[in-house]
């Protein structure tokens, strides 16, 4: 089968009312306050799609919510019981609109969410989702997907990409639950012409171009590997700088450090909750007696640069840094990822 | 037995028997409510368990009993926050929930035939009581058994009957308290002045340590100056933990985290590690 196919733009919003009737469609929507994010929708008449600015957070709070309930416990008094009961799944998600970066991002959470097991929360909701990605014609001003080697187009990993060419879209087939669609829903698409094949592959070559920064991310991962020591400065100046507010581990779409906590609902019943944590809070590693093994006033912000550019670089053989630039955003004090890869090559050999 | 193939539901066991060890420390003897869960519940000396006690979450705690023994699991607590103490109130006949058992054991298959130092400050003896009975049910296999055990006052000597019946089964057991107090003729002092009181043959003794990092720090100096390597000097460590399943990466120690790649881990293993607090 050619795995080649057009998508008329204008058909688009009737595809995906077919694919919601099973599916809870994600997609990136505008709100009133001008702000892109993805959002459940329920119905696509009362929301405007935005596929012209890049989303302001990724899937990651889908897939791993930034609270959620592991299960109810209820104590049955007179030492009768102590009994846990995990939620119950719901519809599967469609994710529509996806950049390279983060569902390269959703790739890597596969991975870590595989440990020992599937975790069976992560799953749930990954389990017969579907991914529609968006290639990116023009990449965004803090972008270096192109030095991470996650975007701006895929090679893998979408179910089906989108490439905007004008009026329509270029549709590549992924993985097997692609063409099932794509097979189900025939009468949406056409074969794609040589032309547009060819029109798409300049799309990806200007988008290459286009990129506004430089990111040396290679010759950042060497130094990182010689083993030498940096120099503690640059430790403690990052640290320094970093207000402890954990933005750039909740904004990043592959930072998935997480606590666990139980909340109590009435004298026989709680939950037990799940929710995000950041390796960059002072009291992350502190142990019951108030004692750090993590010196944060000089090391805050060294296990979330090494684990993503160095310790993944070793188990995984890439970073975990997908380049979506979401950090460069947020952080007040200008401790980003980029910064550090800048200041990681300046370093005397 | 049912297995709810979720591996963050803990199961619920029952406190068979609890000793009070000394003011800060007591040990709780823990059956599975499921009698076929309970009999399958397998563990190697060293390995640890998620404790779940009601509306108080969830802590590791090692596993100090012997799989060479019948009967409850016991885990021996020190009160050190919320959940200990919450532990620490309650009493034989209520349930807390378990997971487990979770991380890398004490290599004593490989250890067999070897002398072995034991050091241990406080509450550090939970995890190594459970080598030290299994040794001894399996005398033959071990060499020497040598344990040295600080604590802070005399007071604070925990594991008094367990450490009764390891003298008795041939154990050369040294202890020493940071402070003495009337009616005390022992030794005085850190852990690491009973070194002067043992002569191990380096060729053939091999250290298991757990304590305080600054104890180990100590202790790791005194077994290098006797001529131990870095692959027999051996420690359990404790770190911040949520999930024990290698996730959550509370347990970090740069590289690698407690709960996966340890919590038992030579000293060889980790040289080099900034949060391994060697320094
Ligand atoms: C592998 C392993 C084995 C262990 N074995 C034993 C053992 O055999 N016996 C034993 O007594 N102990 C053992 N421990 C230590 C034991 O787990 C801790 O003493 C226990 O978790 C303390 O829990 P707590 O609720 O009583 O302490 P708390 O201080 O109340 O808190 C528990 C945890 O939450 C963190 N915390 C505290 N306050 C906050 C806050 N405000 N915000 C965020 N986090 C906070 C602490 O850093 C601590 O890690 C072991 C630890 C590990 C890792
Ligand atoms: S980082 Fe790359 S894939 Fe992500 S939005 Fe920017 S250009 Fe697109
Ligand atoms: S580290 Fe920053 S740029 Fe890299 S994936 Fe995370 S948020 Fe995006």
């Amino acid at each position: 089968m050619n795995d080649h196919l057009i998508l008329k733009k204008d058909h688009t919003l009737s595809l995906l009312r077919r694919l919601m009737r099973e599916h809870r469609l994600v997609a990136p929507l505008r709100n009133r306050h001008g702000d892109t994010l993805f959002a459940e929708v329920d119905d696509l008449a009362g929301v405007e799609l935005d596929l012209e600015h890049q989303p302001q957070a990724s899937l990651k709070p889908f897939l791993f919510p930034q609270q959620e309930t592991m299960f109810r416990y209820r104590l049955d008094g007179e030492g009768g019981g102590y009994r846990f009961e995990p939620p119950e799944a719901g519809r599967p998600l469609l994710f529509f609109g996806v950049r390279a970066c983060d569902l390269s991002a959703v790739l890597y959470l596969d991975v870590i969410f595989s440990r020992r097991g599937r975790d069976p929360y992560y799953f749930a909701r990954r389990h017969d989702s579907l991914l529609i990605s968006l290639a990116c014609n023009q990449p965004f001003a803090n972008c270096f997907c192109n030095s991470t080697k996650t975007g701006p187009f895929l090679e893998y990993g979408f179910d089906l990409q989108l490439t905007d060419l004008g009026d329509r879209y270029l549709v590549e087939v992924g993985r097997a639950r692609g063409a099932e669609l794509v097979g189900r829903w025939r009468h949406f698409f056409t074969p794609a012409e040589e032309g547009d094949r060819k029109a798409q592959y300049q799309a990806l070559l200007e988008s290459r171009s286009h990129f506004q920064r430089q990111v040396h991310l290679e010759q950042a991962i060497r130094r990182l590997q010689a083993d030498e020591p940096l120099p503690e400065e640059l430790w403690a100046g990052l640290a320094r700088r970093c207000q402890d507010c954990g933005g750039c581990a909740y904004v990043c779409p592959t930072c998935t450090c997480f606590t666990i906590t139980d909340q109590q609902l009435t004298a026989t019943e709680g939950i037990r909750q799940r929710s995000w944590d950041a390796c960059t809070f002072g009291g992350f590693t502190r142990l019951a007696g108030g004692h750090n093994p993590v010196d944060a006033s000089r090391d805050q912000l060294r296990q979330r640069f090494l684990h993503k550019l160095l310790y993944d670089v070793r188990e995984h053989g890439r970073p975990s840094c997908v380049g979506c630039g979401r950090c460069l955003g947020i952080c007040f004090g200008g401790v980003d990822i980029v910064r550090f890869i800048d200041l990681v090559c300046e370093v005397r050999q | 037995m049912t297995d709810n193939g979720n591996p963050y539901l803990p199961y619920p066991a029952r406190i068979l028997r609890v000793t009070e060890e000394n003011s800060q420390i007591k040990s709780f003897e823990l059956a599975f409510t499921d009698p076929e869960r309970h009999r399958a519940f397998t563990y190697r000396p060293g390995q640890f368990v998620m404790v779940s006690v009601p509306h108080g979450g969830e802590a590791p705690i090692s596993i100090s009993s012997s799989p060479t023994r019948p009967g409850g699991l016991t885990l021996s607590v020190r009160k050190a926050g919320r959940l200990t103490a919450a532990l620490h109130r309650m009493t034989a006949g209520e349930l807390v929930g378990l997971r487990g058992p979770y991380g890398r054991p004490f290599p004593v298959d490989e250890l067999k035939g070897r002398d072995l130092i034991f050091v241990a400050g406080g509450i550090g003896l939970a995890p190594l009581a459970s080598v030290v009975n299994l040794c001894l049910d399996r005398r033959g296999e071990y060499g020497q058994l040598t344990l040295l055990y600080g604590s802070r006052s005399p007071a604070d000597i925990a594991f008094g009957a367990e450490l009764e019946g390891w003298r008795r089964a041939g154990v050369k057991c040294l202890l020493t308290v940071d402070q003495g107090g009337e009616g005390w003729t022992g030794q005085v002092g850190l852990v690491t002045t009973l070194f002067a009181q043992i002569s191990p043959d380096p060729g053939r003794s091999s250290a298991l340590i757990c304590g305080p990092p600054v104890m180990f720090r100590f202790v790791a100096a005194e077994l290098t100056r006797l001529g131990l390597s870095d692959q027999d000097i051996i420690t359990t460590l404790e770190r911040h933990m949520k999930c024990g399943l290698g996730v959550c990466r509370h347990c970090h120690l740069g590289p690698k985290l407690v709960c996966a790649h340890g919590p038992v881990f030579t000293l060889a293993e980790l040289r080099g590690l900034r949060e391994a607090e060697l320094s």
